[in-house]
């Protein structure tokens, strides 16, 4: 009706695409599907099998000198003839194929060279194939025998008022034979299609594993982010949004210098281990970043911090104006790294809480190994805060420490010391202990 | 007639900041901090306050826990307005189905802040309408009760009802049903007192929780 419409109306080759699709997506489910994938069964077994002759015709090739390049080309073409089965046998069946490990994915020309060959996908496509080949045989085979016994029945028997019911009823007996032979045969297909067109149930399993653990890592990520720099920050902007009110003259309002330093050293305190903490947790997603490269495959371990980081740890905080010492006993080198990441994030929980808490007395942080047990301690002297407050303090770190301590079958204290400090100790068993 | 509230967060520094912010309005006093949940239970009972404002993750009772406690002490006061670092959804739908009165973030402006904390404390309208409604919607009907739990309603008050659950304020509904603000929160009051909730929000939870508004 508009002159519009014309305009828009798509071509001839795209209205038949447009239309097929219509007609596949209406035949998905049930018997119209399986029915043309029967049919199809027949240019498709013709195609395989000129595959497999390509394929033998190139090996012979090779042999005879002429290259490697030949080959590979074929195995990449019968790759590439998998994908398009397995979206056939996504669409006519409502078989839900997985895709395997994509060769072009790979970097590199060699790479992908290598991974065609030495894939297990590469050789399933190839046995794929031969099922191909076969079952367009039998659908050849089926059709053809089906026709004949119909065609004899119809006009090569004697028919009269006698025999016309039995051979009437022995007809209907050979299509339906037919069919059910043809059905059989497309039910085999969907069997196996996601055997060998699919990823292999170990695969799949690796597969699984390893995006749990992402995933594992990357919840244990946000939680750091949210204790540590959302904690910071958060307390770092009331702090800010005080002091500037304590410094705006209003009406009777006095203006609180005072409170203005002492929350602009707290806002410094703060940023500077929100900073470190996102350092550390950059270098952790730039690691799995490098990891991904590789195709995914050997994803870089998460770099979770260890015992061999608190030096770092501790140099930042003395930046900050933290008298605080580090004292290891017994041999820790071969302490689980879980164990070590739960034993660094304890320091830093006792000392980040130490500044925010008590300001700068002297902290020691222990870390003792003794057989099975390992302590580790953060303890200071009586605070020099003005607005110290010791009792249990911290908290969401600390809430979180004890919920990961009780994880890992340790025990975890938190409670002025008899001198008038602080202290913070954890005992971990490293028996039994990821 | 100041509010009194009641400061609680594990952090001294989120504390000290917002005592300064919150002091700086003639129209609130704090009368206390507490650095747990369970501190936050002896201040209220020592300090009355009116409104609580309540960190949800603390050591030593969560601010989820002694929200369920301080209305079960007493369902008419003090308010409780959760304060939340994030959104995270999970932890303030729980919240808010223990009895808090609506949520506010940290990082809000000082005087969306304060507006929470007057919003609270009269009562007449939900504090962030759109987003409470929104996660009400969202977290409630998966622990639906069934319709049955919600008593029979006149016209007029599943009329209020609805409009209440749409986030509207008292002054919006009578405008919407062109009734004067006393008719509309007599109405309100009547919603409130059949469906046994202490507050706008839990009318809005109920609603939803019974099916009678769907998401």
């Amino acid at each position: 009706m508009h002159p519009t419409t014309s305009a828009r109306t798509p071509g001839p080759a795209a209205e038949v695409v447009t239309r097929l699709r219509a007609l596949l997506a209406a035949a998905r489910p049930g018997w119209p599907g399986r029915a043309l994938y029967a049919l199809a069964s027949l240019p498709i077994g013709a195609l395989s099998l000129a595959l497999y002759v390509a394929l033998l015709g190139s090996v012979f090739a090779v042999i005879y000198g002429v290259g490697l390049l030949l080959v590979l080309l074929v195995l990449a073409t019968i790759r590439g003839f998998g994908g398009v089965e397995r979206q056939l046998a996504g669409i006519l069946l409502g078989v839900d194929v997985p895709v395997g490990e994509r060769v072009r994915h790979q970097p590199g020309v060699i790479r992908k060279v290598r991974r065609l060959v030495q894939s297990a996908g590469t050789w399933r496509a190839v046995g794929w194939l031969g099922a191909r080949v076969l079952m367009g045989a039998a659908t050849l085979a089926t059709l053809f025998f089906g026709g004949l016994a119909f065609a004899y029945l119809g006009w090569g028997a004697d028919w009269n008022a006698l025999t016309a019911l039995p051979l009437l009823a022995l007809m209907a007996a050979v299509v339906g034979l037919t069919l059910a032979v043809l059905d059989l045969l497309v039910r085999l297909a969907a069997t196996v299609a996601p055997r060998l067109l699919g990823t292999s149930p170990e695969q799949q399993i690796a597969a699984l594993q390893q995006s749990t653990r992402r995933l594992a890592d990357r919840t244990k990520l946000a939680r750091d982010l949210h204790d540590t720099i959302g904690h910071a920050l958060t307390a770092s902007l009331l702090q800010a949004t005080a002091a500037r009110r304590t410094l705006t003259p209003h009406d009777d309002r006095p203006l609180q210098p005072d409170f203005a330093r002492q929350a602009l050293g707290h806002i410094e305190t703060n940023t500077r281990t929100a900073l470190a903490e996102l350092d550390r947790v950059l270098t952790v997603l730039r690691a799995s970043d490098s990891g991904a490269e590789d195709g995914g495959r050997n994803p870089a371990p998460f770099a979770a911090p260890s015992l061999a980081d608190l030096d770092d740890l501790l140099a930042g905080l003395r930046d900050g104006g933290l008298p605080v010492a580090l004292v290891v006993d017994g041999e820790v080198d071969d302490v689980p790294p879980g164990v070590q990441e739960l034993a660094y994030r304890v320091v830093q929980e006792g000392t980040t809480n130490v500044l925010r808490h008590a300001g700068c007395p002297l902290t020691v942080a222990q870390v003792a190994r003794t057989g099975d047990v390992l302590v580790v301690r953060v303890c200071n002297e009586r605070a020099s805060h003005l607005d110290s407050r010791p009792g249990p303090g911290g908290g969401r770190g600390l809430a979180g420490l004890r919920e990961r301590t009780a994880a890992a079958g340790g025990t975890l204290s938190a409670e002025p010391s008899p001198s008038g400090g602080f202290e913070l100790c954890v005992t971990l068993p490293l028996s039994g202990a990821a | 007639m100041s509010l009194r509230l009641l400061l609680v967060d594990d952090d001294v520094l989120v504390r000290s900041g917002l005592r300064v912010i919150l002091e700086s309005e003639p129209d609130l006093t704090v009368v206390g901090d507490a650095g747990t949940g369970r501190e936050a239970l002896d201040a209220a009972a020592r300090t009355d306050p009116d409104v609580v404002l309540m960190d949800v993750r603390m050591p030593d009772m969560d601010g989820i826990a002694a929200t369920a406690e301080l209305v079960a002490r007493d369902p008419r006061r003090p308010r409780v307005l959760v304060l939340t670092t994030f959104e995270d959804d999970d932890y303030l739908f729980r919240s808010l189905q223990a009895g808090a009165s609506g949520f506010a973030l940290k990082r809000s402006d000082p005087d969306e802040l304060v507006d929470a904390i007057r919003v609270v404390a009269r009562g007449t309208s939900l504090v962030l309408p759109d987003l409470t409604r929104r996660l009400i919607a969202s977290h409630a009907p998966s622990r639906a009760r069934g319709a049955a739990a919600l008593p029979e309603l006149t016209g007029r008050e599943a009329d209020v009802l609805r409009l209440v659950a749409g986030g509207l304020s008292n002054a919006e509904i009578a405008g919407r049903m062109h009734l004067s603000r006393e008719t509309v929160k007599t109405h309100v009051s009547g919603v409130l007192l059949k469906l046994g909730a202490r507050d706008r929000t839990q009318a809005v939870i109920a609603a939803y929780e019974s099916g009678f508004m769907t998401a």
